[in-house]
């Protein structure tokens, strides 16, 4: 049997489309009115609570502000001292890095918890729930448990270490070692989510696919490689995109570092939100920091534009 | 930047005001801007003062924030302009944004506490009321002359110090006597001191503490190493004096510490201004710490056998510490700046007894501080020459010199320096020379207020 | 529970060698789960210890006390707190509910002129965090009266790209023909929506309300910002406070987090099945 047969799969909005393509003129007027009547609340809430204050921070991009009422035009000032400006390049480096570490190990971490959570077992809920419980807990308190836990020489984690004879390590505070620390609590903290995420794409895949497999005589191995994975394009497109995003942008990594390491030792936890967010708070630069803010958004953005154009709107038709 | 020239002129607001709303009107695409100040100038129309300050309600030492509150309600039943203690957890306070936010609006408190890491920022900004006005000569100087520099420009006082805060080492006796040493032993140099940490470093055990998080607090504790030995951050020429051997040797002896295996990267609790997780814990045997450590192990590990020694010294270097500490500043962009300013003055900073009571009662019922006044001093002589203070009153305080004020952008070169070397294996000589290299740069178009 | 079979790991194992397989991965599964909690057991057993035994090398409290739980609900208006927090919570979770799988469904089935555009545009929002954006946001509150008030902390926390994105991708998914039957039967759209849509998809929003709960109970920056009565001060915020004010005090700390950590983990406990089951059975994706 062929594979192939997975791309049979499809998304009801195609055939859905071609019916609304025939409608007359006035009910397709009457379901744009609804449409937008339907995400107005959405739309007026999101532009002022968020497109409006971000619109005046990329104004506040070309001013130098100094945090206490003072504004003076800059024109592109802000911007040129970006690029001249060695620590916002280290920073997006250590972001970059960040990213590169954290991403797609929540892909395999978040897909294999998946696949051992789904089995049919007495324990299975049990075991869903113990994945998902650091979710429970506020980051200020995960950072700070785990502090203690990575704490030299006396902390748990290095008298475990020290019983297979990798002791004396300084987990938060090498510079080689930090930013690791961090990815490994932001995937712990991150895992339980990731892995409802995947639950749920797996459950979409039909059961016959795999039974014609195991009947071709095809390995767990294969079954995984040609039917699990390219059937959960959806929501590998989703994880990706929201992993990506909310490790450069979102709270999470910002909390954790926050409380954790400060953006040290050495600069080497500094990723470009907690620059940013010290240039404004700590320093006053709130103009220098709307522009760096401006440019990690648009960065995000064409990831996403591209990702979206890749995918064709996550629609996969 | 132009603008701050000279700090304080409300002219300039208005010009940039002004220009501002020239050019929002230009960028038709971000015409949102142009009511971006506006909205931000619309005060609240309230009269009562506000005075924030992060001492919680009750909380470990009940005395501190009824302390506040005493001083409030005191000044409420006699006065027309009326005060509302506000209270901002300390963390975000220090560090956060609820600061930054409230004066970025136009919301700032009217009254509220900084420390001299903070007061360029705010002084730079033209937040600070001149305070000179309200307190008489003779209290002008009762004041530690090298407390209140750090909150002077040109002669005029914009803060009053509330308390001065020195650096010491606190060392564990029991450890000690674990490691065959008693008092005798205490180190007078830095090499003794790098080999009795040596010593006392066990398997679940440092022997040395120095502050590893990244921040204006370790800066602070790595000044009177670097002045011992000589060392400035900016020259009598104001140039950069910082690519110095004072500064290499300063810079090196926090790393040999951490090379050497005594001391730890990274410490337990808020940072190694925290006492009781580090030292109180037995994490560590000698903990770089400052004067407040007394009454925090007094509340928090009150059983722990500990001992105080001064700042030991570098070959041919002279003894100093450092002292830190709050002062009380008023709001020049408040509501009420001049009753604001007559408050600070009048708690801390007046000729009457009341005011020197308070301070008193401040730096010995609700903390346990040197005060920053001679008078204050002399008035509760008895308790600050009773147990450990009397160390910090007799050796410790007399060679402390006040914590330097820097605008953030030197903080920031001076902290990457302390990082590179302390964590990161760098060497010191090169990195003091390109700390320098930054902050010549930086001196060069640096407008504000001096740096001290 | 209607659960399959592995799928993602091949053919049922049935006889022979393959036997043991289920047995060895269930264990696996619970010595990695109950891994994963050790943290948090950390947490738990630190609210029981006494202050010096906090850093001590044991796990388990040697001396468990009852007194840290004690100190904290005498010290802090803990009650007060936590009532504020879940209504602020529960507001936010079911006002964002409504208004964003009314938005998730018009973007997914209702064809409009610059649909895909309004929807990248919303998109684009969620890549704003707010450390990014804190100030200009105070500004703009401020200027709504909405300082210092439940409004405040609720208003700007329901606009979330997240949950319209997640709804969207989830109403792409239902089949065309349960609509159309209403249209058929000359339904409107709000009646569709009301009727056929939202009863569709309470499995998704039962997931989603967790996550919105959680998020929220968890809050800090925000609340902290625009809120300076201590009267409508949010868990997350007595706990920064009592942080900075007992930073030696671990026990204290770990005491109040735990006791903040309950509410949303019983609310798991309880719902457990429901929201696992539900997540399976729609499809977050």
């Amino acid at each position: 049997m062929a594979f192939g047969g997975a791309e049979g799969v499809e998304y009801e909005t195609a055939t859905g489309r071609r019916a609304a393509r025939g409608a007359p003129w006035s009910m397709r007027r009457r379901e744009a009115v609804a449409g937008y009547l339907f995400i107005a609340p959405d739309a007026i809430g999101l532009a002022i609570f968020a497109a409006l204050p971000m619109l005046l921070a990329l104004g506040l991009g070309f001013y130098e502000v100094d945090g206490f009422g003072g504004y003076r035009f800059a024109g592109l000032a802000n911007y040129r001292r970006m690029f001249l400006d060695p620590l916002f390049l280290q920073s997006l480096r250590v972001t970059l890095f960040y990213v590169l570490m954290l991403v797609p190990s929540l892909y395999v971490v978040g897909l294999g918890l998946a696949l051992l959570a789904q089995r049919r077992s007495r324990i299975s809920g049990l075991v869903r729930s113990l994945f998902f419980l650091p979710q429970m807990v506020s980051l200020v308190v995960v950072a700070l448990v785990w502090q203690v836990l990575l704490v030299d020489k006396i902390g748990p984690v290095n008298r475990l270490m020290s019983l297979v004879g990798l002791g004396g390590l300084s987990w938060l505070g090498d510079p080689d070692l930090a930013l690791a620390s961090v990815v490994v609590v932001s995937l712990w903290f991150l895992m339980g989510f990731y892995m409802l995420i995947f639950l749920g794409g797996l459950q979409d895949i039909p059961r016959e696919y795999y039974e014609a497999a195991w009947l071709d005589g095809a390995n767990p191995i294969r079954a995984f490689f040609h039917i699990t994975l390219p059937l959960l394009r959806t929501t590998s497109f989703f994880v990706l995109l929201v992993a990506t995003v909310t490790a450069v942008a979102g709270g999470q990594a910002f909390d954790l570092i926050y409380v954790m390491t400060k953006g040290g030792p050495a600069n080497s936890t500094e990723l470009t939100i907690y620059y940013i967010y010290q240039q404004a708070f700590q320093y006053n630069e709130f103009g220098y920091a709307a522009a760096m803010a401006t440019t990690l958004v648009a960065i995000l953005l064409a990831f996403t534009f591209l990702l979206f154009r890749i995918t064709r709107g996550g629609r996969f038709e | 930047m132009e603008t701050q020239k000279n700090g304080r002129a409300a002219s300039t607001g208005e010009l940039t005001r002004r220009q501002l709303l020239r050019r929002g009107t230009i960028l038709g695409g971000a015409a949102a801007l142009t009511g971006f100040p506006a909205i931000i100038r619309a005060k609240a129309a309230t009269t009562t003062l506000s005075f924030w300050q992060f001492y919680a309600p009750g909380g470990p030492v009940p005395a501190q924030s009824q302390w506040f509150e005493d001083a409030v309600a005191a000044w409420n039943a006699a006065r027309d302009a009326k005060i509302q203690l506000e209270y901002v957890p300390s963390g975000d306070y220090m560090n956060g944004t609820k600061l930054p936010t409230a004066f970025a609006s136009g919301q700032g408190p009217d009254i509220f506490l900084i420390s001299p890491g903070d007061f360029l920022r705010y002084y730079n900004g033209g937040v600070l009321q001149d305070l000179t006005p309200y307190i008489d000569a003779h209290t002008r100087s009762d004041f530690s002359q090298s407390v209140i520099a750090s909150r002077k420009v040109d002669d005029k006082i914009y803060g009053v110090p509330m308390e001065v805060e020195p650096m010491a080492f606190y060392y564990r006796k029991d450890f000690f006597d674990k490691a065959g040493l008693n008092e005798n032993d205490l180190p007078k140099t830095w090499e003794q001191l790098l080999e009795i940490g040596k010593k006392l470093t066990t398997s679940d055990r440092f022997g040395l503490l120095f502050e590893t998080m990244p921040g204006y607090y370790q800066n602070f504790t790595w000044y009177p190493f670097l002045w011992q030995g000589g060392g400035e951050i900016q020259g009598s020429d104001g140039k950069s004096a910082f690519n110095a051997p004072a500064t290499i040797q300063a810079l090196k002896f926090w790393q040999d510490a951490v090379k050497s295996g005594a001391a730890p990267r990274k410490p337990l609790g808020g940072g190694v201004w925290d006492i009781v997780p580090n030292l109180g814990s037995g994490y560590c045997a000698i903990q770089n710490c400052g004067i407040w450590g007394i009454s925090n192990l007094q509340s928090g590990a009150k059983d722990v056998p500990y001992g105080i020694f001064k700042l030991p010294t570098p070959p041919g270097g002279k003894y100093v510490t450092v002292g830190g500490g709050w002062a009380m500043v008023a709001n020049a962009k408040g509501k009420n700046p001049d009753a604001a300013g007559q408050f600070c003055a009048w708690a801390l900073a007046s000729a009457s007894p009341d005011s020197l009571k308070r301070m008193v009662d401040w730096c010995t019922v609700a903390k346990s501080d040197m005060p920053p006044r001679q008078s204050a001093f002399d008035t509760g002589k008895a308790a600050f020459e009773t147990g450990q203070m009397k160390i910090f009153t007799e050796q410790i305080y007399p060679g402390a010199r006040a914590e330097p004020r820097v605008p953030p952008q030197v903080y920031k070169i001076v902290s990457d320096a302390i990082q590179a070397c302390q964590l990161n294996g760098a060497e010191p000589a090169k990195q003091a020379e390109t700390a320098s290299q930054q902050l010549d740069a930086f001196l060069a178009g640096y407008t504000g207020a001096k740096i001290l | 529970m209607n659960e399959t079979r592995a799928p993602g790991l091949g053919r049922p194992a049935t006889s022979g060698t393959f036997a043991a397989v289920p047995a060895i991965l269930s264990l696996c599964s619970l010595i990695l789960g109950l891994m994963t909690i050790i943290p948090l057991l950390w947490m738990l057993s630190t609210a029981f210890k006494q202050q010096s035994e906090v850093f001590g090398p044991g796990i388990l409290p040697p001396h468990p006390t009852l007194d840290n739980f004690i100190y904290v609900f005498t010290q802090l208006d803990f009650l007060r707190f936590l009532f504020n927090t879940f209504f602020v919570s529960s507001s936010v979770t079911v006002l964002a509910l409504l208004l964003h799988s009314m938005a998730g469904y018009a973007l997914a089935r209702l064809r409009f002129p610059g649909r895909e555009a309004i929807f990248l545009t919303m998109f684009a929002t969620f890549l704003v965090s707010l450390p990014v954006i804190i100030v200009p946001l105070f500004v703009l509150v401020k200027a709504l009266g909405l300082l210092n008030s439940y409004a405040g902390l609720i208003i700007p926390a329901i606009f979330n790209a997240f949950g319209i994105f997640l709804l969207r991708q989830f109403y792409l998914g239902v089949p065309r023909e349960i609509e159309e039957a209403a249209i058929m039967d000359g339904a409107g759209y709000w009646r569709i929506y009301w009727s056929v849509i939202l009863p569709l998809s309470r499995p998704i929003l039962s997931a989603l309300a967790i996550l919105f709960f959680l998020a929220n109970w968890n809050a800090f920056l925000w609340p902290l910002t625009i809120v300076s009565d201590r009267n409508l001060w949010v868990v997350q915020v007595a706990i920064a406070s009592f942080q900075g004010q007992y930073s030696g005090s671990w026990n204290y700390i770990m005491a109040a987090s735990t006791v903040v950590a309950l509410p949303t983990l019983i609310l798991f406990v309880v719902f457990q099945r429901q929201i696992m089951e539900s997540i399976k059975t729609s499809g977050l994706k």
